[in-house]
C-alpha cells in the first residue's frame, strides 16, 4: 500500500488530480483517527485533516519518496498543524477564558471509556508516540521524523508510555485478574 | 524495530484494540474559508462568564438589585447636586 501511495503521489506531482482523490480516500481516515485520539476534538481533527491535505496540494513538489513514505510525510504535516492550532487555542483561551468551548460529554461503554481516558491522560509527548507506534505502525525512524525528536528518544518514550498506560489501567488490570 | 515492546503486555494491547474511532465524512477542501471557520468558532458553545454570579439565589438577587440600587444612588446624587 505504501508503494501504491507513493505512486499516486508521483502521479499527482505530474498533474493527475484523480491521484489526489485516491490518496485522500486512503489517508484521511488514518490521519483523522490519529488527530482525534490525540485531541478528542472532532471539529479540530476535521480541520487538521483538511488543512494537511491543502498543504500537501500546495507543496506537492516538496515530497521526496526517497526520504520516506507519503503516509509519514502527511502525518508530519498534520502533527505540526495540530500543535500550531492547539498552541494558538491555548493562547486565545488565556486571553479570553470565557470563550473556552464546553467539553462535550460522550457516552461509551465503560471499558472503552477507560482506555480513552488512559490515553487522554498520557503526557502529550507519550501520547503521540504510542498512537503513531501502535495504531499506525510507524517505525521508530518515521516517528522520529514526524515528531522531530532523536530515534533513541522515541524508543525510550515508547517504553515510558507503556509504563504509564499500565499505571493508568492498573486498577482495571487488577480487577479483571481478580475476577 | 528489533522487538515488540508490547510482547509482555497483551492486556494493554487488548485494551488499545478496543479504542475505535468513527471517521466522519470529511469533504476535501481546495480553498481556505477562514471566514466560515471564524463564524463557526464564534457560534460554538462557550462558558457563561456570569455563571458564578447567578449560581445561587442570593447572588442572582444581588445581580438584579445592584442596578436598581445604583440607579437610585445616581438619582439621589443628581437631586442633591441640583439642590
Amino acid at each position: 500500500m505504501s508503494n501504491q501511495e507513493n505512486e499516486w503521489m508521483a502521479a499527482f506531482q505530474n498533474g493527475d488530480s484523480d491521484a489526489l482523490e485516491k490518496i485522500y480516500l486512503v489517508l484521511k481516515g488514518p490521519l483523522y483517527s490519529f488527530i482525534f485520539r490525540y485531541t478528542r476534538d472532532e471539529q479540530l481533527s476535521i480541520d487538521v485533516v483538511q488543512d494537511a491535505f491543502m498543504k500537501l496540494q500546495r507543496n506537492k513538489h516538496q515530497f521526496n519518496p526517497e526520504k520516506g513514505r507519503l503516509r509519514s510525510y502527511l502525518f508530519q504535516i498534520g502533527y505540526r498543524i495540530m500543535i500550531d492550532k492547539l498552541n494558538r487555542r491555548k493562547k486565545w483561551q488565556s486571553i479570553l477564558p470565557f470563550l473556552t468551548p464546553l467539553p462535550k460529554e460522550e457516552l461509551h461503554q465503560a471499558d472503552r471509556m477507560t482506555i480513552r481516558e488512559a490515553v487522554a491522560r498520557l503526557p502529550d509527548i507519550h501520547r503521540s508516540i504510542i498512537l503513531l507506534f501502535y495504531y499506525h505502525d510507524m517505525t521508530h525512524e518515521e516517528i522520529s521524523g514526524i515528531l522531530d525528536i532523536p530515534k533513541g528518544t522515541v524508543k525510550s518514550r515508547i517504553h515510558h508510555a507503556i509504563k504509564k498506560l499500565k499505571e493508568e489501567l492498573g486498577e482495571d488490570i487488577n480487577e479483571s485478574r481478580s475476577l | 524495530m528489533n522487538q515488540d515492546p508490547f510482547k509482555n503486555d497483551q492486556f494493554i494491547k487488548s485494551k488499545l484494540d478496543e479504542y475505535h474511532v468513527e471517521i466522519p465524512d470529511i469533504p476535501i477542501r481546495t480553498k481556505t474559508k477562514r471566514w466560515d471557520r471564524f463564524i463557526s468558532y464564534l457560534g460554538s458553545p462557550a462558558k457563561n462568564p456570569i455563571e458564578p454570579a447567578v449560581s445561587t439565589t442570593n447572588r442572582l438577587l444581588l445581580v438584579k438589585t445592584v442596578p436598581l440600587v445604583g440607579a437610585a444612588v445616581l438619582t439621589l446624587l443628581q437631586v442633591l447636586v441640583l439642590i
